[in-house]
């Protein structure tokens, strides 16, 4: 079985049933000869109670994703992650939310369900008991080194992140990050509920990336559905896309400013921020642009007058910042050789995002697997191969410019505009270019119209990875928010 | 006879006077996140920001529980939060107060189940209620000061009738 | 670091007068809680808005409607529902001591 074989000649995502031994052997194909990335991992129940994983393979040169679906007939699958460590953290969900592992002896981690639930927590659908405590990879600590445990609770509106930093005074030796402190189970909730409500709770499951989730999920049920959205509402939704990659970005640079100790950059890139968020709020009525994106289209178009007004001038503001921030040598300085994500780690993590091409990794789902397929111009993609906090400042800042013009492009074809959906019962696969990445979502419908299962897959559940190896070794404490605030991820989003 | 309840709201409001005064025109405060979306926490850190700068006001951020005089908690109260939530409130010395910022945290979006307790006022008393999804900095601030009672709350006074009903 | 020096006093002060003056204007923005006109609000009309909300801030009896603010998260899924019903309320800034103090009742007075 040749993976080239099993993509439908047209559509954008091929879907392909195989057996345990066909996906070993396809994921080893799909890495080896393609250069695809195994960009989600997910399980599912059928009706009497049988485990069915999805794989999600990204082939972003033949611009398709092909879905593997393998009906499982034990409590073990393919071990993914030997090949793909991306994998690694979805295995460990599926063991925690289906009680199935990968096999060989490889000890999981406890991701997203909390200690106090081990045994008795349900799956997205069905109950099942099974034991998640026992199995946790052990953090051992030798020699001088011991583990300084920071958090979960943080300093001011940082949201709540267990990190166990392990160093010997100064120096971060090993770090890992516990975000189980913010599982609030959207995925469980999901089912059963109409497409009103679950919207609802898509939009919410990361209020920083909630325009990019959102159209992940509505593509998925315009898929499932066969409902082309109007164009107008197209162009409604990149705008808002967009306007949500700047303020993310913008804030990712204050960020960055507040770690650095340089208060009056972080000052000037506030004022910025401040008045792209009110710029939202006027030209969607609210400020972090929840309340646009709807399965079938959109529920409101852009207000155009005041994007046109003031856009451009902010952004020259900031770009004006960042070049006096860019010349200011001690700031720079701490950017320079900070938190490293070599291109290799890049490609073996299977990064997304801004964090992905800033180390060498030329991916954009906006041009790799485009939603329209008109005659627009592909996004240009920055990339920079130094991995360090200062090429994801840079390649933020392009992508701030690259978003400038997307959206002046499609500023006069938004509207408001909205196919009716006619929900029934199908499977349906839709993504998004978040401002941190690829966010994928699968969706499975019942004939009465209610979600079966929902899968979502922000890119802060893939970015995360890296956070632990971009910490470790030639970094010190100081360096740790620098890192953090240059990969802008969300814990919500890995949690949802 | 007095109407006990009527004597318990002259208890409280005593009771609040006199931690007022002892607050003092300064408050530190100290944030939770008890599984939010991470949108309140955005407009959270923009209090401190130029345009809305609660230092001229007299609010400080602080990283120890044990400086703090506010809580200010966002998110549905996670059950996995508990542990964090009580420890932060059990550090955090007398006089406080416990703001509850968002539509998360006052009961909406979330409804109770085994991972979520849906609001904050099941774990922890909450003094200060401040609605919105996010709550915009100017509502937060608006929150801070009726903890310390500078502003009177005007929501007692809002009244959702077009036509002019009294609140009700 | 003469550059943010000047270039922030050309910037000028940004700051709100909140809590003296009146609210900025970009408040009229932000999306609010609804307002109901009773007399078009019907028991078949409010039992639909209670239905339709999804962070459950609607609740009715049939002869009142209530709307706790609390819960509102001013998604405006209820202003389409009502149409000439309801309006937004306008009121971005509702913080309450009593929790009690965010639970509002408007008679379902429409036929």
């Amino acid at each position: 079985m040749n993976a080239l074989e099993l993509l439908h000649p047209v559509n954008p995502t091929s879907v392909a049933s195989v057996d345990s031994a066909q996906l070993g052997a396809l994921s080893h194909e799909l890495a080896t000869e393609h250069g695809a990335r195994l960009a989600d991992l997910f399980g599912d129940e059928t009706a009497d109670g049988a485990v069915v994983l999805r794989a999600v393979y990204a082939m972003d040169r033949e611009r398709r994703y092909l879905i593997l679906e393998c009906p499982l007939d034990s409590d073990h699958f393919p071990p993914l992650s030997d090949l793909d460590p991306a994998a690694f953290v979805e295995e460990c969900e599926l063991y925690e939310q289906f009680g199935v592992r990968p096999a060989g002896r490889k000890r999981l981690n406890r991701v997203l369900v909390p200690p106090h639930l081990a045994s008795t927590f349900g799956t997205p659908g069905r109950r099942r008991h099974h034991q998640v405590a026992r199995d946790y990879e052990p953090h051992v600590v030798s020699g001088e080194a011991f583990e300084f445990p920071f958090g979960p609770v943080r300093a001011a509106g940082w949201e709540s992140l267990y990190t166990g930093l392990v160093t010997t005074g100064e120096e971060v030796l090993d770090l890992y990050l516990m975000q189980w402190h913010k599982h609030r189970g959207v995925e469980r909730r999901l089912s059963g509920l109409d497409l009103e409500r679950a919207t609802f709770f898509v939009e919410r499951t990361d209020g920083l990336s909630t325009v990019g989730h959102t159209i992940a999920f509505c593509r998925a049920i315009e898929t499932l559905t066969e409902t082309p959205i109007p164009d107008e509402a197209q162009s409604t939704r990149t705008v808002a896309l967009e306007l949500e990659r700047i303020y993310n970005h913008t804030a990712s640079v204050a960020a960055v400013c507040q770690a650095t100790g340089l208060s009056v950059g972080q000052a000037r890139v506030e004022i910025v921020l401040e008045r792209l968020l009110r710029l939202n709020a006027a030209a969607f009525g609210h400020r972090y642009l929840f309340g646009i994106v709807l399965s079938g289209g959109v529920a409101r178009g852009p207000t155009a007058e005041p994007i046109r007004r003031e856009l451009g001038a902010l952004l020259d503001e900031l770009r004006e910042v960042a070049s006096g921030l860019l010349g200011t040598n001690s700031y720079v300085d701490r950017l320079e050789a900070t938190g490293i994500v070599t291109p290799e780690e890049a490609h073996r993590l299977s990064l997304v995002g801004p964090v992905a091409r800033a180390s060498g990794q030329d991916v954009d789902s906006r041009r790799d697997h485009p939603a329209d397929s008109g005659d627009e111009p592909p996004p240009k993609v920055a990339t920079r191969s130094d991995g360090d906090v200062l090429a994801r400042m840079q390649v933020m800042l392009a992508e701030v410019d690259e978003a400038e013009r997307l959206i002046e492009r499609r500023l006069d074809s938004a509207g408001p505009a909205r196919k009716p959906v006619q929900p029934g019962a199908g499977d349906g696969f839709g993504w998004a270019e978040s401002p941190r990445g690829e966010a994928l979502a699968w969706v499975s419908m019942t004939d009465e119209g209610r979600i079966r299962r929902a899968r979502l897959r922000p890119a802060s559940v893939r970015n995360w990875r890296a956070f632990d190896d971009a910490a470790r070794a030639q970094n010190v404490f100081t360096d740790i928010p620098i890192i953090e605030a240059s990969f802008w991820l969300t814990v919500a989003g890995f949690a949802r | 006879m007095t109407d006990p309840n009527t004597e318990l709201e002259q208890v409280s409001s005593e009771l609040r006077r006199q931690t007022l005064s002892i607050f003092g025109r300064s408050l530190h405060i100290r944030t939770v996140d008890t599984g939010s979306c991470a949108a309140c926490e955005s407009e959270i850190r923009l209090l401190a920001a130029p345009h809305y700068d609660l230092h001229r006001l007299g609010f400080f951020f602080t990283p120890a529980p044990r400086h703090a005089d506010l809580l200010m908690v966002t998110g549905p109260a996670v059950r996995a939060a508990d542990n964090l939530l009580l420890k932060a409130f059990e550090a955090t010395p007398d006089p406080k107060a416990v703001i509850a910022v968002g539509a998360c945290a006052l009961g909406g979006v979330y409804t109770e189940d085994e991972l979520v307790h849906g609001a904050v006022d099941r774990v922890l008393p909450v003094d200060v209620y401040v609605p919105g999804c996010p709550p915009s900095p100017l509502a937060l601030l608006q929150g801070l000061l009726v903890a310390v009672d500078r502003l009177q709350s005007r929501v007692a006074a809002l009244s959702l009738e077009l036509d002019g009903g009294a609140p009700r | 670091m003469a550059f943010w020096f000047y270039r922030g006093l050309r910037r000028g002060i940004v700051t709100t007068r909140y809590p003296k003056g009146e609210l900025d204007p970009w408040t009229r923005h932000l999306p609010t809680a609804p307002a109901f006109h009773p007399d078009r609000l019907t028991p078949e009309l409010a039992q639909r808005l209670a239905v339709g909300c999804p962070a459950g801030a609607i609740t009715t009896d049939g002869r009142e409607l209530v709307v706790d603010l609390g819960r509102c998260t001013a998604c405006g899924r209820c202003l389409e529902l009502a149409g000439d019903a309801a309006a937004p309320s306008g009121e971005s800034l509702l913080a309450a001591v009593e929790r009690s103090d965010l639970i509002k009742r408007i008679p379902v007075a429409g036929r």
